[in-house]
């Protein structure tokens, strides 16, 4: 595949000194644009048996239903040619309804939830479609600066067709009164970038009375994939 | 006009959600008929001071073969330790000339977007041949480089910034 420069503005700003952790963290030299064949056109190739049962549903990892509202999300992953990134792995991780990790770090004050531990993985089908349930997560303070609440996110980490195509971001949920005051939202400069972070509601995807639907579609970089088969 | 779906921080909280992957490739698993290298180091912030809450991805596209028996053959994930410390039992089978040892992702809070990288064996015979190498200024090539300091073990420092950065990549 080939990998064009991603227009200025798209990706977050590597130190954005309003999240502070990033001002020692980001690189200082800008990536070095190389010609590489091997991570432009291979990838890792997870056996079928890595996906376990509930592993697309968060809510039936425990005893019993967890607290909250419970969702699912779906989207397609396509390439910049739109074309579906097929039979690729997704991981999720997200806070419970009450904005708490099921993490030894996490000392929010909010109570965990025995029966929802927020993580699952799944492969897109030959659409590029993925699916899984899971519970709303509620925001959570993090301590960044005073009143420091991120707004409800799911993360997602993608490996997408090729190795380059591997990507870590977040979802988020529409009409979120933080997001004006969220840095990491924010360190994304251009605002239609920001914006493609936002699932929509969909009642198409809603199931009857037991869950409502959020579609998130994603756009992994690179153009000109060999097509299947050849 | 590009429509891609932009990047956002792992933050502190990926390990439990990550840790099957790391389960799989853990070293005492590892089945491989090849040859195989530890390579350990640290992940280090600009002061100097590691980073404890990072994740580590290894791609060894050439090892797929030789660990068929792996869930994820030829991949390896390791959170970084206390002291932002991380080690890897990799499989060295042969590999084209100039290819590294391994394609490296480092992964962690305070970094916006994940960053690629790739590490190279200081007793590589073919390093003067390689093509990623030649692409990198001569000043910094060292960053790439891992150096023996053991028996079949290689050490090698990440460094976010400083004037020791590690050269990251974007794949055209």
């Amino acid at each position: 595949m080939k990998f064009d420069d991603v227009q200025p503005g798209v990706w977050p700003e590597l130190i954005y000194p309003a999240y502070k952790s990033t001002v020692k963290r980001g690189p200082l030299q800008p990536a070095l644009r190389i010609d590489a064949s091997v991570p432009v056109s291979r990838n890792i190739d997870p056996a079928p048996r890595i996906l376990l049962p509930h592993d697309m549903d968060l809510t039936r990892r425990g005893q019993a239903a967890p607290l909250g509202e419970k969702i699912v999300v779906t989207g397609r992953v396509v390439d910049e040619d739109g074309k579906p990134v097929r039979n690729s792995l997704i991981e999720v991780w997200q806070a419970n309804s009450a904005g708490r990790y099921w993490h030894q770090r996490d000392n929010h004050d909010a109570p965990l939830d025995p029966n929802f531990f927020g993580f699952g993985k799944m492969m897109t089908d030959d659409d590029g479609r993925y699916r899984f349930v899971s519970i709303k997560p509620g925001p959570y303070p993090w301590k960044n600066h005073d009143k420091a609440w991120r707004p409800a996110h799911i993360h997602f980490s993608l490996f997408g067709n090729v190795y380059a195509q591997r990507l870590v971001t977040q979802m988020y949920f529409p009409n979120d009164p933080l997001f004006a005051y969220d840095p990491i939202f924010n360190s994304i400069p251009d605002e239609a970038a920001r914006q493609r972070l936002v699932s929509r509601f969909s009642l198409d995807h809603t199931v009857g009375d037991e869950m409502l639907g959020y579609e998130f579609d994603i756009v992994l970089r690179g153009r000109g994939a060999t097509p299947f088969g050849l | 006009m590009s429509n891609i779906t932009t990047s956002q921080t792992i933050g502190p909280f990926s390990h439990e959600g990550w840790q099957w992957a790391v389960d799989f490739c853990a070293a005492g698993r590892l089945e491989t008929s090849a040859p195989t290298i530890v390579l350990h180091g640290v992940l280090y912030d600009g002061d100097g001071n590691p980073i404890d809450d990072a994740q580590i991805e290894a791609w060894l596209p050439e090892a797929a073969g030789v660990e068929a028996s792996l869930e994820i053959p030829g991949f390896r994930r390791t959170p970084t330790g206390k002291a932002g410390e991380f080690s890897l039992r990799l499989s060295v089978p042969p590999r084209p000339v100039g290819e590294p040892v391994a394609y490296v992702t480092v992964f962690a809070r305070g970094l916006t977007k994940h960053q690629f990288t790739a590490v190279f064996l200081e007793d590589d015979a073919t390093l003067a041949e390689s093509a990623i190498l030649a692409q990198v200024p001569a000043a910094r090539r060292d960053t790439l480089v891992a150096r023996k300091d053991g028996d079949g073990t290689y050490r090698w420092d990440i460094w976010m910034q400083t004037d020791k950065e590690t050269v990251f990549f974007d794949y055209v």
